[in-house]
């Protein structure tokens, strides 16, 4: 009983450490004063983030459109409700789907890369040697990741939006002949640019923050041999994934509110 | 040059101490790795610390630099405790501060020349056209001018050092560390890497530590060696003198007997037992 207890404590006090390091390594790298080089870095990772996730997204958005489009005009045929498919699929997507599968897909593609790149850093001394020539890592590799993710991940979920919406219009208007008028203005008549656009984009603002945080800590923390990154890397996919879904279950909570 | 580094390598300053280490403790887990180590490294010249594998020697270029916090005693670097400096002061103090890595340590994304300029960029308002004349001075020091657009994937081992030592001096720091400069290097390269240690510290007078248990090369060109095993220094003085030195453990390591007070068996019980098993006893 004691042996457990005492497995139990360390572990605890293992996370607890854990989420001190991430905490001081955040607060570092998110504040610290701007430095001459610190845009053209941020570009660059926001091209390697950003830029480069685009394919992926762009992809899985065109076709959870599609398919969220197809599912709701056979079910909504039935009732002769088919110009209904618009509204739907832009609450559906612009409230939950849009953030959380971005969020997702960002976790793994980028959240990945991100891990990797500054673990195999650490693991060949590139961050030691950066700190024993002045320059802190936590600056000079660390915050362009962090604030990169932070500004793509929103500009992302937009973009699946805006994809998965078309590929929706694609399969219900010009495949199944669902009145065009009626896609549009059933959409334009229920969505609420506060309340179903502005609050996606909260969302996604939050996940983006908290699956960077992840995949910066998880890289830097990491244990510097090929297992140990490897590791690292699972831990942010696997980590990031269920962090956005569980937070997305509570930010609809808050933000939905009244469901009782 | 600044006030500082001319100061440091006035000769009046010459064979001062530049490192003070004192009652030095550092333990890893239930292991001790520093068990009140104490050192003096002189100022403009060339300084070995050797020992055997696992006691500590690039940990102890860390807590000089900082990068690990001991647990208890001082560490003096030009006058200043390294183990009461803040964040933002130990970053100020490295910029004086050049150290070689084992593994070369060279930033991939960038080319060779970039990776010297790296320094330079960072710290200094320089002009491109300066930057690049000093960057192809630090190359040609080390005879790599010519690999200047290379990639780190594209050069050997042994070139890979001479591109980090180039960038080690980028900044003509006070202090350049060696940490293993020799290790696994072909005799050729340990050769050229030998004759730029101690060519840059004629050239320079910068303080150097060079961390290696290769003893002949680093018995070579260092002016003062140290030797280290079980957290404490166990002979120190010119390497001619460590030579003649009486203590066992020095004569061990320094001829290299493979068994001796440093034994060549991990402990472990009797061999007979671990293979008869209980059917001896």
């Amino acid at each position: 009983m004691i042996q457990l207890l005492r497995i139990v404590g360390a572990r605890f006090l293992e996370r607890l450490g854990g989420l001190g390091r991430a905490s001081v390594l955040w607060g570092t790298a998110m504040f610290g004063l701007p430095r001459r080089d610190d845009l053209r870095l941020l570009v660059r990772q926001m091209y390697n983030v950003g830029v480069l996730s685009l394919a992926i997204i762009v992809l899985s958005a065109f076709s959870i459109g599609a398919v969220i489009a197809l599912q709701f005009y056979t079910q909504l045929a039935r009732f002769g409700a088919e110009d209904a498919v618009g509204l739907g699929l832009a609450l559906v997507l612009l409230r939950e789907l849009g953030p959380v599968v971005t969020g997702l897909l960002f976790a793994g593609r980028a959240g990945s890369a991100i891990t990797a790149e500054i673990g195999l850093m650490k693991s060949t001394e590139q961050l030691s040697s950066m700190e024993m020539m002045g320059v802190d890592p936590l600056h000079r590799i660390v915050a362009p990741r962090l604030w990169a993710g932070i500004i793509c991940m929103p500009l992302l979920t937009a973009i699946f939006n805006v994809v998965a919406i078309y590929g929706g219009m694609v399969v219900a208007v010009e495949w199944l002949g669902s009145d065009r008028g009626g896609f549009w203005s059933g959409m334009q008549d229920v969505v609420e640019l506060w309340d179903d656009v502005g609050k996606g984009m909260l969302k996604a603002v939050a996940f983006a923050i908290v699956v960077t945080w992840i995949a910066v800590f998880q890289g830097y923390d990491a244990e510097p041999t090929a297992e140990g990154i490897g590791l690292a890397t699972t831990r942010t996919v696997v980590t990031g994934s269920v962090v956005v879904l569980a937070m997305d279950f509570f930010l609809t909570l808050g933000m939905y509110g009244d469901f009782g | 040059m600044t006030e500082k580094t001319t100061q440091h390598r006035s000769p009046e300053a010459a064979g001062t101490s530049y490192i003070e280490i004192r009652d030095l403790h550092f333990a890893r887990g239930p292991r001790k790795i520093f068990d009140g180590l104490n050192m003096s490294i002189p100022r403009g010249r060339i300084t070995g610390i050797m020992g055997p594998s696992g006691t500590g020697k690039t940990t102890l270029l860390r807590i000089i630099g900082g990068q690990v916090k001991p647990d208890a005693g001082e560490v003096l670097v030009d006058g200043q405790d390294v183990c009461r400096m803040s964040r933002d002061e130990l970053f100020e103090m490295r910029r004086g501060i050049g150290m070689l890595f084992q593994s070369s340590a060279l930033f991939t994304d960038l080319s060779v020349y970039e990776n010297v300029a790296f320094p330079l960029r960072v710290h200094t308002d320089l002009p491109e056209d300066s930057i690049r004349d000093l960057v192809l001075m630090k190359l040609n020091a080390v005879g790599l001018r010519g690999a200047r657009d290379l990639q780190p994937s594209q050069l050997s081992g042994g070139m890979s050092r001479r591109v980090a030592l180039a960038r080690a001096i980028a900044l003509d720091p006070n202090l350049v560390m060696y940490d293993e400069p020799f290790t696994g290097q072909d005799p050729i390269a340990m050769g050229v890497l030998v004759s730029l240690i101690k060519n840059l510290n004629a050239a320079l007078q910068t303080t150097a530590v060079v961390v290696s248990h290769d003893i002949h090369e680093t018995s070579s060109i260092a002016d003062k060696l140290y030797v280290i095993s079980d957290g404490r220094v166990i002979g120190e003085g010119t390497p001619a003198a460590l030579r003649e030195d009486d203590s066992a453990r020095v004569q061990q390591f320094m001829h290299g007997y493979p068994d001796g007070p440093v034994p060549f068996h991990y402990p472990a019980d009797e061999f007979v037992y671990d293979v008869l098993g209980e059917s001896v006893a």
